[in-house]
């Protein structure tokens, strides 16, 4: 594993936390009045990128910070995180299978850590299970993770392969 | 078992571990500090990606909005006249209090010091009910503080940098606030559900509320007369007086952009150990009539 693809990784990183917290945040875009869970998104996509154990280090430091730039109890995003990380990297091969399988598995890895969040909110006192727009709050970023996989998964194949191939020369 | 599955249980060990102390802290101590610090970090990032995004972000809100936008300009008209008239009636009763307050010599309600803030960017999640404004310990921010827009109660601030502070929305289910239903004069408790409406408990209440009705802040937490909401549908007290309604939030918390945190206000109980407000700051005065009412929907 090389130290540029794990920097590339640690940049897609923030660039997504400071795209979560502003384009996606509270006047940002957020269709139904939910915003995609940006930051999973990247941390899925990162997969087949990096090796396993990378990527579970990744997935721990995303859900650190994003703990850390938000309200509630700290190590909450940095568990559910490291579980969708730990998914994914189950499933990387399955990322080579096409675009659609790819979505797919983003939309149900965001599904996975939207429930571990939930799950471990409640145990840590958050009372996210009082709130009125759960299922909504579960469901839409997935739902929209979807949508936003093509062109994240695109994006980040093109960084990686220009990497690759910038290497190469 | 594999070097990975050791360092997935290694690093799910650490994250509860963290979370164990956290909640032990109450969010306090070692956890306050990096907090501020990763803010400080992110914060130039942020403020330039919502300088970048932001007329992108207005495109996208005016094409998915074009459709509802001659009716929501019909209701503004409407509800323009109707504060039009509110305002000539508010002058002449306002000018009735002032000469019965000068024949009585009752003071009359002390002006609150705002400072207004802009909302750069929020918490990174849909259930993170924080945002982050451009104001700060500098400014004569200190936690406990009440943050208003034009409508009414937005939340409170429960951290605060040098430069910039976080504010939770009333609708956080951990934020909670004591009020008073001005038709009945009864005082109660609101409370966040994470979203949507507000819930109203009160544990001594003789008389029912009415949808439509206004709750405004008792002065426990927050400075009293603020606007909270409104009660959604009828309640009547149950067995042991106590009353449960719905309180639809005043300011409308998805489109906020610009807040006033009142600095001339902390409550008893807020956490006043940063320091004391420094009153050289530059600041505006607003007063905020304890009989505050806005105007019915429809």
């Amino acid at each position: 594993m090389s130290r540029s693809r794990v920097a590339i990784a640690l940049l897609a990183i923030i660039a997504s936390l400071v795209i979560q917290t502003t384009v996606f945040g509270a006047s940002g875009i957020a269709p139904l009045g939910v915003p995609p869970a940006f930051v999973t998104l990247v941390v899925i996509a990162l997969g087949p990128y990096v090796e396993a154990e990378y990527h579970l280090l990744l997935g721990f430091t995303a859900g650190i910070l994003a703990d850390l730039m938000g309200s509630g109890t700290l190590g909450l995003w940095a568990m559910s995180l490291t579980v969708v990380a730990y998914a994914s990297s189950r499933l990387r091969a399955r990322f080579n299978e096409g675009i659609v399988l790819s979505a797919t598995l983003v939309f149900g890895l965001t599904l996975l850590g939207q429930v571990v969040f939930v799950v471990l909110g409640t145990l840590f006192g958050q009372n996210l299970l009082s709130d009125s727009s759960l299922a909504a709050k579960i469901f839409l970023p997935a739902l929209w993770n979807l949508v936003l996989a093509i062109p994240v998964l695109l994006v980040l194949e093109a960084v990686f392969k220009q990497r690759d191939e910038g290497w190469a020369v | 078992m594999t070097r990975t599955t050791i360092l997935f249980v290694s690093l799910v060990a650490i994250g509860f571990i963290i979370a164990t102390f956290d909640v032990r802290d109450d969010g306090d101590g070692v956890a306050n500090v990096m907090r501020e610090g990763t803010q400080s970090i992110f914060e130039p990032m942020q403020k330039a990606a919502d300088w970048i995004a932001s007329p992108v972000i207005g495109f996208v809100d005016g094409v998915s909005n074009l459709a509802g936008l001659r009716e929501e300009n019909e209701r503004l008209q409407t509800r323009l006249r109707q504060l039009e008239s509110q305002v000539l009636e508010t002058g002449a009763v306002q000018e009735q209090v002032r000469q019965l307050e000068a024949i009585l010599g009752i003071e009359p309600p002390a002006e609150l010091s705002t400072v207004t803030a802009r909302i750069y960017s929020s918490g990174p999640s849909s259930f993170d009910n924080a945002r982050f404004i451009d104001k700060g310990a500098k400014d004569g921010v200190v936690i406990g503080q009440a943050v208003i827009d034009e409508d009414g109660l937005v939340g409170r601030v429960d951290l605060v940098s040098a430069n910039d502070a976080r504010i939770r929305l009333i609708i956080d289910p951990l934020v909670s606030a004591g009020v008073r239903v001005q038709s009945t004069n009864e005082t109660g408790v609101v409370s966040g559900r994470g979203d949507g409406p507000l819930r109203l408990e009160m544990f001594r209440a003789t008389a029912s509320v009415s949808a439509g009705d206004l709750v405004v802040t008792d002065g426990s937490r927050f400075p009293p007369g603020l606007v909270v909401g409104r009660i959604v549908a009828d309640a009547a007290a149950e067995v042991g007086f106590v009353l449960r309604a719905e309180v639809e939030p005043a300011a409308n918390l998805s489109q906020v952009d610009f807040v006033k945190v009142i600095i001339g206000w902390t409550a008893l109980d807020a956490d006043l150990q940063d320091g004391v407000v420094d009153t050289s700051v530059s600041t505006t005065t607003t007063t905020i009539p304890p009989t505050t009412t806005l105007p019915s929907e429809g």
